[in-house]
């Protein structure tokens, strides 16, 4: 008569709400530069670095609370194959692949409810 | 008292599971990359199948998948014409290798410099990855889709196996073909062993051993069903192999012996490899899912855990679990 082998648990499987590798892994604490690329050339000093990385949480800021602006507001995307949209912007999700528009204008109609690819627009504009 | 096999399932993927890849043995455990049809390839560790993250960016199936030894990089292969490399610790895309035709294949050289590139347009490439915008050195000759291109010789050679029905051996710097190979039907998969220079190809029912330098057959095992992946344990003691009746199959490699087949998967399996240190074999199905099975049944290894019959009775158990599979062992 054979037993089945335990198991202490299963498997986890993805997270739904992200893509995953946890910042705060071990493995990617050890192997993540702390500093950014672009400023990994030999002779940069601590202060640069920290003056790069003060630009780039400023430039990061300001790109978040674009996205909150555009709440609700009537957006023009310009993407490639020389398409141009507009559309009532709702929100981007965590990773800024997808937003999610309502009353998207198209050549062939008005989408009520559509997700654009972020990797797909080239840029987009919008009245404050 | 005989133990029966639990195979781990990793879910996540939502189409079938068409390759996967296991890293090195890093400081961090080995790792293990999964491609699959619905584009978006997963990284998991190796040892419990845990889910890392996933690598989003790809706009069609992913055809191939491969990590570097250290699995800081991986490559994906898929059917939007691009193959992708990755930063795979922090799921990064790193760079688009646009090309003609659906990808099929990515492999990375040792020292993860060079890039290597086939699928449905019939040519190999080189990438220098630390060029990546240069041309890539191109080998035509295949005149069929290629499934899958390795290197092999410490990276001074090519092994590319193509539905034309060939496997050619290439030299890197002349890129011309050094030895070919030809069946009477289409390779399904190809596994290439450096210790000990062997490579396992899978076509119909067998499962054919070849001495990867020479391609001098070492010997041929036929299966009960069609067989679309197998692998070589690195001890050599034994090889695994799946395909079209659902069922993982462990055959004894010096004797040829069929040892034990087991069922799980709900679909044909499309790929199967050990993992680096042979405790443990992944298969992935057109079920879209992984399945992990241990080499040695009831061994305490990754999330299995060897219970001994006094303890399955105990009150401390209660953390344990028995997961049915259905397995079906050959005494």
């Amino acid at each position: 008569m054979s037993t089945l082998v335990t198991v202490l648990r299963l498997p986890r499987g993805p997270d739904p709400n992200g893509r995953g590798f946890d910042p705060n892994s071990p493995r990617f604490v050890a192997l993540c530069p702390t500093t950014i690329s672009a400023s990994t050339e030999t002779g940069t000093d601590s202060v640069e670095i920290g003056e790069e990385q003060r630009a780039r949480s400023a430039l990061r800021e300001s790109f978040l609370r674009t996205l909150i602006a555009m709440t609700n507001k009537q957006v023009q995307f310009h993407m490639y194959e020389r398409v141009k949209v507009e559309a009532k912007f709702g929100a981007s999700d965590i990773d800024v692949l997808n937003f999610q528009v309502s009353e998207l204008q198209t050549p062939i109609g008005v989408q009520k409810e559509a997700l654009l690819r972020c990797q797909d627009v080239i840029s987009y504009s919008f009245d404050l | 008292m005989a133990m029966r096999q639990t195979p781990l399932t990793c879910s996540g993927h939502t189409r079938p599971v068409v390759d996967l890849a296991f890293s090195g043995i890093t400081p961090y455990g080995y790792f293990l990359i999964s491609a699959c049809k619905d584009g978006k390839p997963m990284l998991r560790q190796g040892d419990t199948g845990d889910w890392i993250g996933t690598f989003l960016g790809h706009k069609g199936a992913v055809w191939g998948a491969t990590l570097n030894n250290e699995a800081t990089k991986a490559a994906t292969a898929a059917a939007d014409f691009t193959a992708k490399v990755w930063d795979a610790v922090t799921g990064d895309e790193v760079l688009t290798l646009a090309h003609k035709h659906i990808v099929k294949s990515v492999n990375f050289t040792q020292d993860s410099s060079c890039l290597l590139t086939g699928g449905n347009d019939k040519i190999i490439r080189i990438y220098d990855l630390n060029k990546p915008e240069a041309e890539p050195q191109e080998i035509t000759g295949h005149t069929s889709a290629i499934k899958k291109a390795l290197w092999c010789k410490n990276d001074t050679q090519i092994l590319s196996a193509a539905d034309d029905k060939t496997v050619r051996l290439w030299d890197r710097n002349s890129t011309e073909v050094v030895k070919q190979l030809s069946f009477d039907m289409s390779v399904s998969s190809m596994e290439y062993i450096p210790d000990g220079e062997v490579l396992v190809i899978t076509y119909g029912k067998t499962i054919a051993f070849y001495n990867a330098l020479s391609l001098d057959m070492i010997k041929t095992v036929d299966a009960p069903a069609s067989i679309h992946s197998a692998s070589l344990h690195p001890d050599k003691e034994f090889f695994v192999a799946g395909g079209d009746d659902f069922k993982l199959y462990k055959f004894d490699y010096g004797t040829k012996e069929e040892l034990e087949s087991y069922k799980g998967h709900f679909g044909p399996v499309h790929c199967v490899r050990f993992s680096p240190d042979g405790e443990l074999y992944a298969s992935g199905s057109e079920d879209g899912t992984l399945r992990l099975w241990q080499t040695a049944v009831g061994k305490t290894y990754g999330l299995w855990k060897c219970v001994l019959p006094e303890e399955l009775v105990s009150e401390n158990s209660d953390t344990i679990y028995c997961t049915p599979a259905a397995p079906e062992i050959k005494a």
